[in-house]
């Protein structure tokens, strides 16, 4: 009985190691492949940094539109922030070919799922930054015109602009993401119509007056200014 | 060629005019003009020319015409005669002022087909027009060899205000010509000075959009060509609209910067100004009584230096930006922009229009409250004083322009470097 116990020990310690010897090429792979992903992201993140910091790129990106990319960048350098987001997926993609290496059916479907899914993931990054220049251009411009009109909540109008598009850029990049679903859906459409019903409630009813005696002391103003003073520009 | 504009059939009638030597553009802003009253003025003012000379008086004025289009309207028995060429309807689409530089592009190309030697556009309302203004405009081109006339006008205290705080001492400052009103609107060319525009904008159509008006004195003086000035007495302008300002600043600023940016090689060499000849005695200006309501000018300034620091400051310096702030908390009576402080604020204007640091026409609406905390400064300065101590006032300020020139070419040259 004795030994028939130590035959089936056997024969299963047999099974596992050469079930362990079997995947063993493919953790080496995963390990050769995660090296070279990582010599080759460090060598890229090198060279980005390098031509990064020969263009001046953090003291350019305020420039270009993008001051608060700054705030969010470790040691608020964007430049780290890219080459480290570069590196980073340099590295995914090397994990990604080495689990490949495995030839196990499941992780090669998981794979191919993973770059079925990176379309999404790139178009929902393009809303995501089309939606953040949109916000930023169309929150300045209400800022502008607000302010050249002499109207004193010119900030709110602005920032109220800038999180309506944002609000809707994320909701199209979570759906792009399809996180969410219907829920996201419902969530914005509630969120949206709430924001809308809230401002047409406080101007026609809670700030009525506000809203009117404002306008009217506009007009009253731009009025005066028209017929008292002998001003011209050109 | 702005002529691409004019249907086949009227270009026929150009043509079939022949020649001229003079083109007189009447470009009326509602298009309301005369042509027989247009035709009538343009007459009396070449009669007061030493030669004969032979018009054509272009006008925007589609409507109404007594004269047929491209025919004599009138001729005396010596050899002067005036003919008369309706533009055609101009296009809907642009602003009335895109379409206003429009028809002076179209005045210029029918200047240059009928190989005219002097050209005069007048802008102004016709009500102040006089046959005396066409002859002041034309005539120091036509007999003392003048390239460009450009218009003195009397004007009031408060009047001409862009013009006094930008448009002239920019001018001096960059072309080394004192000049009241570079920008016009009412001109005198020659024939050189035309060929030489008509050429720069088929140059330069690819590139930069053309603005006539904006490009006048730079071309001028690029070209080494003579200008002068005549006075023309007052200029009667319709009433602010308020609400508009920055629509304003953006549409005449943009083609100025727009110009700084494409002549910078002429304009850095100049060093210095000069005044130029001057024709017609300049009527007095009346000392106008009462103050002006600056209260909302400074409201506006006090809103744009709290809420707009943040755009601002991706065009202005640190220590601008600080300035300008401590302005805004001064009271009324205090209220004082320094001519250096406006002066570069104005060149840092310019090289962010250049720049492209944000968007050309957020760049130019921004600067509004700051303009209007110019004009409250100068309504409050100059509130009891008279036409002398306005002049010598401007003088002050155009001078500042001038001193701070070279801090527009150190911007200009190396717009990276670190500029507190």
């Amino acid at each position: 009985m004795w030994e028939q116990i130590g035959q089936a020990l056997n024969q299963s310690m047999v099974r596992v190691l050469s079930q362990l010897a079997s995947l063993l090429p493919g953790i080496l792979a995963l390990i050769l492949a995660l090296l070279v992903s990582a010599v080759v992201a460090g060598v890229l993140a090198a060279v980005l940094r390098r031509s990064l910091m020969s263009v001046e790129f953090d003291r350019r990106l305020p420039r270009w539109g993008f001051p608060t990319l700054a705030e969010w960048s470790p040691s608020k350098s964007p430049t780290l922030l890219v080459t480290r987001a570069i590196a980073l997926i340099v590295m995914l993609i090397g994990f990604l070919v080495g689990v490949s290496a495995f030839d196990v059916a499941l992780t090669s479907q998981l794979v191919m799922r993973l770059f079925e899914y990176l379309p999404n993931v790139l178009a929902a990054v393009v809303v995501l930054v089309a939606g953040t220049i949109i916000a930023r251009f169309l929150a300045r411009s209400v800022l502008i015109g607000a302010v050249n009109m002499n109207l004193q909540y010119a900030p709110l109008l602005s920032a109220g602009v800038k999180w309506l598009v944002m609000v809707l850029a994320v909701a199209m990049a979570l759906e792009h993401l399809a996180i969410g679903g219907g829920i996201i859906r419902m969530a914005f459409a509630i969120l949206f119509g709430g924001i809308v019903l809230a401002l047409a409630l406080a101007v026609g009813l809670g700030s009525k007056e506000l809203v009117s005696r404002s306008l009217e002391r506009e007009a009253s103003r731009t009025a005066a200014h028209g017929s008292r003073e002998p001003v011209s520009h050109l | 060629m702005a002529l691409d504009t004019v249907p086949q059939p009227e270009l026929g009638q150009i043509d079939r005019m022949g020649g001229a030597d003079l083109v007189v553009g009447l470009l009326d802003a509602e298009h309301k003009g005369d042509a027989g009253a247009a035709c009538g003025m343009v007459h009396e003012a070449i009669g007061q020319l030493s030669t004969a000379v032979r018009a054509v008086v272009v006008s925007n004025n589609s409507t109404g015409n007594p004269a047929p289009t491209g025919q004599p309207a009138a001729d005396d028995s010596q050899s002067s005669s005036v003919l008369y060429y309706s533009l055609p309807e101009p296009k809907a689409a642009g602003t009335p002022f895109e379409r206003l530089m429009d028809a002076y592009q179209v005045v210029f190309a029918v200047g240059g087909r009928l190989g005219a030697r002097a050209c005069c556009v007048i802008r102004s309302e016709p009500r102040t027009l006089t046959p005396q203004w066409i002859c002041r405009l034309v005539q120091p081109v036509l007999e003392m060899g003048f390239d460009l006339v450009a218009p003195r006008y009397t004007r009031l205290k408060m009047e001409g205000l862009l013009n006094r705080s930008i448009l002239s001492p920019l001018s001096r400052a960059l072309y080394g010509e004192r000049m009241q009103n570079p920008m016009g609107p009412d001109f005198g060319l020659s024939g050189k000075l035309l060929d030489r525009i008509l050429g720069e904008n088929a140059l330069k159509r690819q590139g930069f959009p053309i603005h006539p008006v904006a490009s006048m004195v730079s071309t001028t003086v690029a070209g080494g060509l003579q200008i002068c000035e005549s006075s023309l007495g007052t200029r009667v302008q319709p009433p602010t609209n308020w609400a508009d300002v920055s629509s304003l600043l953006a549409q005449v600023l943009g083609p100025v910067f727009l110009d700084v940016e494409s002549n910078a090689p002429s304009w850095q060499r100049i060093r210095g100004s000069r005044p130029v000849p001057g024709f017609g005695a300049l009527e007095p200006a009346s000392a106008e009584g009462g103050g002006v309501d600056v209260s909302r000018m400074l409201e506006s300034f006090q809103l744009g230096t709290q809420t707009l620091q943040d755009v601002w400051g991706l065009v202005l310096p640190p220590g601008t930006i600080i300035e300008l702030r401590k302005l805004s908390r001064l009271p009324a009576e205090q209220f004082r922009m320094a001519d250096d402080l406006w002066a570069s604020i104005v060149y840092d204007f310019v090289l962010g229009h250049r720049l492209r640091t944000i968007s050309r026409d957020h760049l130019l609406r921004s600067m509004t409250p700051i303009y209007l905390g110019w004009i409250a400064s100068y309504a409050i300065e100059l509130e009891t004083a008279g036409p002398q101590d306005v002049e010598i006032r401007l003088e002050q300020l155009s001078a500042a322009y001038e001193d701070r020139k070279p801090y527009l070419l150190s911007r200009w040259r190396w717009p990276d470097r670190f500029n507190p």
